[in-house]
């Protein structure tokens, strides 16, 4: 009897608890520890991270006077955008990320990044709108799980080493407005997205066997580096 | 020259009463702001520097100015307050920015605040604030933050705000709204994270993929 009144508080506890929490939404513990494995993730020759993201003084919205890191609201730490362009970092795509479930634009653009970009992206990075990977030295294949990042606005994968070809799935993002895969490896034929967000050539220039309009017309099925 | 003389005492008069006449009668937006004080409940006693009687607004704690004198910013996040929001907020011509998150504030949301177009953030989040957020708002076009998330809000969003092409970051999270969430114009920017925990209409499902081919394959 003592027994089972306890357990009854201890439910009732909890339960006020997590409706309280209820309340406020995505993120916070779990965003802390988004920046900070990101941070243990990469090398940071030139000390961005290691002089800005400074986890020991925890007040509400530390980690929004990060360099690099825009919150939600200020007193909060839910993260919006992670801006790291620039900054001389190495190391792979930062599975990190997982864990800033409220992200929305992402820049890692002219680092020195390398390997995959992580074929369940769309588990990773859910919710984003900009993800700007340009300039870097990404390799493998572009993920045909991009595709169901359905919020993309803004596609940049430019000056990479991404080989293959780009999934023809990529043409379902329909609120794509800006993307580029120009000077990468690419081969096959370009996506076909629909009338109002088709891109032009300077978006696939500079890949050694990618055709289809706005480029030369793919001559065979698994057309390979040669363009009549 | 005997009229002129006779008339001294009364010229005299009307100069010595003038010294009397309280200033106030300048600062419109000194007036406005008293409104809100008056409308607003606040036992921190932040308003305490808010003096009506001085001629303009700009040495209050909580409110920045422009060269001009003109209020630009009125930061009052986290300050425990409750009561009201008035119309006379509309009568900052200047305001930039808004800043009333996280307080005790009721009511609606003045329909006035749609005239403040040089408003760049309006933060009214975690109040209790009700009502429809005013189509008004549209008209704000210089508009990047715009955080009602956690009040009370009801009815639907205003599609002129997928006009506002500046807006940057936008939470409406956690209110009572209805209807359609627009994803046209500005809105193309913003995922279902700032629209969660209303009574928003589930978006449609995905339009069936179109053919998605291999391009066209031209005669060797």
């Amino acid at each position: 009897m003592m027994l089972k009144s306890r357990i009854f508080r201890i439910v009732l506890i909890y339960s006020v608890c997590s409706l309280l929490g209820c309340g406020l939404s995505y993120g916070t513990p779990t965003d802390i520890a988004c920046l900070k494995n990101i941070k243990a993730s990469l090398k940071d020759p030139y000390g961005y991270l290691t002089s800005s993201w400074n986890f020991e003084n925890t007040t509400e919205g530390f980690i929004c006077k990060f360099i690099g890191i825009e919150c939600w609201h200020p007193d909060e730490n839910k993260v919006l955008n992670i801006r790291l362009a620039d900054m001389g970092l190495k190391g792979h795509f930062p599975a990190g990320l997982r864990n800033c479930t409220s992200v929305t634009g992402i820049d890692l653009s002219n680092n020195q990044l390398y390997g995959p970009v992580p074929n369940d992206i769309s588990k990773i990075i859910t919710f984003v709108t900009t993800l700007d990977l340009s300039s870097n030295n990404f390799s493998g294949p572009i993920p045909v799980d991009l595709a169901n990042c359905s919020y993309l606005n803004v596609l940049k994968l430019d000056h990479n080493r991404f080989s293959g070809n780009i999934p023809p799935q990529l043409g379902l993002l329909d609120r794509l407005k800006t993307f580029s895969v120009a000077n990468n490896l690419l081969t096959g034929p370009v996506p076909n997205f629909n009338s109002n967000s088709s891109f032009g050539a300077d978006s696939y220039a500079n890949n050694p066997g990618l055709c289809g309009k706005p480029l030369e017309d793919c001559t065979s099925p698994s057309q390979g580096s040669h363009i009549l | 020259m005997r009229m002129l003389i006779e008339m001294m005492p009364t010229v005299l008069w009307f100069i010595l009463a003038f010294q009397f006449v309280p200033r106030v009668v300048g600062n419109a937006e000194g007036d406005a702001l008293n409104a809100l004080k008056i409308n607003l409940a606040d036992p921190n006693n932040v308003l305490k520097s808010w003096d009506p009687t001085l001629v303009n607004p700009c040495t209050w704690i909580h409110v920045t100015c422009n060269n001009e004198n003109s209020v630009t910013r009125v930061d009052l996040g986290n300050a425990n307050l409750s009561g009201q929001l008035v119309p006379q907020l509309g009568q900052l011509y200047n305001l930039q920015y808004l800043e009333l998150y996280s307080n005790n504030i009721t009511g609606k949301i003045p329909e006035e605040l749609g005239n403040l177009t040089d408003l760049v953030s309006l933060d009214l989040y975690l109040n209790g604030l009700n009502g429809p957020i005013p189509v008004t708002l549209g008209k704000l076009q210089k508009l990047r933050f715009l955080r009602l998330n956690n009040n009370f809000l009801s009815g639907t969003i205003p599609m002129v705000l997928t006009n506002v092409s500046t807006l940057q970051v936008l939470d409406l999270s956690n209110n009572k709204l209805v209807g359609d969430i627009p994803v046209n114009g500005s809105f193309s920017l913003f995922t279902l994270l700032s629209f969660q925990n209303n009574s928003l209409n589930k978006p449609p499902p995905a339009p069936p993929p179109p053919l998605v081919p291999t391009q066209t394959r031209s005669s060797g």
